[in-house]
């Protein structure tokens, strides 16, 4: 079994879908799906390929090219990719996606292949250990409403117990489902439907959720998810200075790898990173940034600088 | 650079590559010292070809810095992954590809002789037995063809009962959406989820690091010598100090950091009769040696030794069995009650003990709480005090504190008022 083979390849893809396009096809249309699924200079491979001959998939009449193979061709599953479903079906979170006769079929099809790995032989170190309740019926139902609300671009009803102890209801519009791997927990990127003015990112628990609605109200304009998220960031981003002693740079950039970050060398081993956050990051890059302790100098923003002063002086006043 | 070919034959060397420009980053051309620069040029460009919208170029004074800026919180799918689909092939590899499984779609049986034939009369492509049966060898072995013998004859067909079913199934293909965000080898949820034209954007992963793709053809043969009870030599090369060695170990565990974004091997050394972790990007080759009758036997001794691990280290610089640590907290409650959970969740096994009000206690016997260090700086403006058996421990904590204090001119207040 093969991870790297030609078999998956870029190319293959393109030229699947090409084939796969029943109607006789110009030059020019070949050009523009390679364009849009191929690598950055994938056309000058292909195209010639294609015009000499040499992959002798079409049928030339005169500028036009007619797959020779059939419009229902479909890629068999491969060994490898069998044993990685395999894997899939005894992880916990398939439940949530999966209703149990659908496991049992997929489990019979796969009967005799063997597993990619076994839960057992992979360990998080750090994991926390309240994760989310993946077998509860309830948090599943709204897990599947919410992913039918974000197909359907649906709104959704949703009654929440807030962290400050609240219950609030509102409607929100379901963007993506967020998992994270550190806490095991799902959270909605959503935006929240104010009665006047522009809608609002809001970041809510799956866990928390008490009650989730599918309404019929769907979404008239996009919403652009990653400008939303960029137009919450704090106008001034957190500015690092990293020295590169220790690997701290490579522990840096990997550490960070969640936040949208730009980093330019300054000096000889010298780094300065600067990273975007909103108030909902700001405690846990806060604790972040202080668990590399001395190797990584905080240089701004004034309200970053601030905590953690904050934080050092009432450390310093303990002792 | 007539001989510029975008697709490659070995995925290593790109490996290699891709970590320099993603992790390490902001090198310009001078600072490639080990390859050559007609190679380093070949290289940049199949990134810039493979990775255009991700590859950032610095102009600095030493010419231009070249790195891949790749921000996971704003992505729908790892852009590394494309990294995999660039393996190169041979004409004959793309048209028998196509051409021998449009023959078998409907699920009739073939000899190479047959299919030989029918390539020819039906599409006109004219190619050898021999060339057609290594071809439908080398996907029984893949899996994409099964294989039949019968009276000293085979044939070979296609079986698409998964992909019709997986096609029905609008559920898995969501579940694969998932799983190669958050999950290992997300590589191959990747491929099927293209294979099966899915289109869509419905989750996002926090704490899930997308270099480690680079290592899933590694993973991939560790968990092959793991499944089979088996140990493996393996080839090493230290990120810092690039030293190459080779070490014999049985694989038991692959340990997974979500803070640090590390993986490693936890391995058995039979020589040294110890564990010991080797992280996956330092591991460039892994071969199987033979299998271990003991395997069952020293995975439930590492497992023993679990509760004792904090990381990935099993001894401390002062060879002690156990170091104990004790960290006592001020927690100024009902306010910040949320310590007191975060020391449950995140304490990874450790006592928690409220010893006066608005104080507590946390506890922990591991094997190097030099490990530790991180995770208690993130308590800092909390800490009343800190002891552990290992006094370096303590004494690195406080030195690094005072540093800390000296950077950021924090003043002692009774110094202040005198």
């Amino acid at each position: 079994m093969e991870i790297f083979s030609e078999i998956y390849s870029c190319y293959y893809q393109v030229l699947r879908h090409l084939l796969c396009c029943q109607k006789p096809l110009t030059l020019q249309e070949i050009s523009a799906q390679i364009c849009k699924e191929g690598f950055g200079e994938s056309l000058l491979s292909i195209i010639p390929k294609l015009e000499s001959g040499a992959w002798n998939l079409f049928q030339k009449e005169r500028d036009l090219y007619l797959s020779r193979i059939g419009a229902n061709f479909l890629t068999p599953v491969s060994d490898l990719e069998k044993s990685y479903l395999k894997a899939l079906i005894s992880d916990p979170r398939i439940e949530l996606f999966l209703a149990p006769q659908q496991c049992n079929a997929l489990n019979k099809l796969l009967k005799d292949v063997p597993s990619l790995w076994k839960q057992e032989q992979f360990r998080y170190i750090d994991q926390f250990t309240d994760g989310d309740p993946y077998q509860e019926q309830s948090y599943r139902i709204h897990f599947q409403t919410l992913l039918q609300a974000q197909k359907k671009r649906r709104y959704v009803e949703i009654d929440y117990n807030s962290s400050r102890g609240n219950r609030v209801r509102h409607y929100y519009l379901p963007a993506r489902l967020e998992y994270s791997v550190k806490n095991d927990k799902f959270r909605l990127l959503a935006f929240r439907k104010p009665q006047c003015g522009k809608a609002k990112l809001a970041i809510l628990n799956l866990a928390r959720m008490q009650n989730v609605r599918l309404t019929e109200r769907t979404l008239d304009s996009d919403i652009d998810l990653n400008h939303a998220i960029r137009a919450s960031y704090y106008s001034e981003p957190l500015k690092l200075h990293i020295i590169n002693k220790r690997n701290a740079l490579e522990r840096a950039m990997l550490h960070f790898a969640n936040y949208e970050k730009n980093t330019a060398k300054i000096d000889q081993d010298a780094y300065e990173c600067l990273i975007y956050y909103n108030q909902s990051m700001e405690t846990e890059l806060l604790i972040e940034v202080m668990s590399f302790g001395p190797m990584i100098t905080v240089i701004g923003n004034q309200k970053f600088l601030c905590s953690l002063k904050k934080r050092l002086q009432r450390q310093m006043n303990l002792h | 650079m007539s001989d510029f070919q975008e697709l490659v034959k070995s995925f290593s060397k790109t490996r290699e590559y891709v970590r320099d420009f993603f992790v390490y980053g902001f090198k310009t051309r001078n600072e490639f010292k080990h390859k050559s620069p007609r190679t380093y040029d070949n290289e940049r460009r199949r990134l810039e070809s493979w990775l255009a919208p991700y590859v950032k170029k610095d102009y600095v004074a030493r010419g231009a810095n070249i790195s891949l800026a790749i921000d996971s919180n704003l992505m729908d799918a790892n852009p590394l992954f494309r990294v995999w689909k660039t393996k190169s092939f041979t004409d004959n590899d793309i048209v028998l590809h196509f051409l021998i499984l449009d023959l078998l779609q409907s699920g009739v049986k073939m000899t190479a002789e047959e299919l030989t034939e029918r390539l020819l009369t039906k599409y006109e492509a004219l190619f050898d037995v021999q060339t057609v049966r290594r071809k439908c060898n080398y996907y029984v072995r893949e899996g994409l063809l099964q294989k039949e013998n019968c009276k000293k004859t085979v044939t070979y067909f296609v079986d698409n009962t998964l992909v019709f079913w997986l096609r029905s199934n609008e559920a898995v293909i969501d579940a694969l959406a998932f799983y190669q965000m958050a999950e290992s080898f997300g590589i191959i949820g990747n491929y099927l989820t293209e294979q099966l034209d899915y289109q869509g954007n419905l989750f996002r992963v926090r704490h899930s690091f997308f270099v480690h793709t680079l290592e899933d053809e590694i993973l991939l043969e560790l968990l092959h010598a793991m499944n089979h009870k088996e140990s493996v030599r393996l080839e090493l090369k230290s990120a810092r100090s690039e030293c190459a060695s080779v070490t014999d170990c049985i694989p038991l565990q692959i340990f997974i950091s979500a803070r640090s974004g590390r993986r490693f091997l936890c391995g058995y050394l039979m020589n040294r009769r110890r564990f010991r972790c080797f992280r996956l990007d330092s591991i460039k080759n892994v071969s199987s040696l033979q299998m271990i009758p003991e395997y069952e036997e020293l995975q439930s001794k590492l497992a023993q030794n679990h509760c004792h691990l904090w990381g990935v280290s099993f001894e401390n610089p002062e060879r002690r069995h156990l170091d104990k640590l004790i960290m006592t907290l001020q927690v100024l409650e009902p306010e910040e009650s949320f310590i007191v959970d975060r020391l449950t969740q995140e304490g990874r096994g450790g006592t928690v003990t409220k010893i006066a009000q608005n104080t507590y206690r946390y506890e922990i016997e591991v094997f190097d709480c030099n490990e530790m260090l991180p995770w208690i700086r993130t308590f800092i403006g909390r800490i009343l005090s800190l002891e552990c058996t290992a006094k370096s421990v303590e004494q690195r904590f406080y030195r690094d504190l005072q540093t800390m204090y000296d950077m950021y001119q924090i003043e002692n207040p009774v110094e202040k008022e005198h």
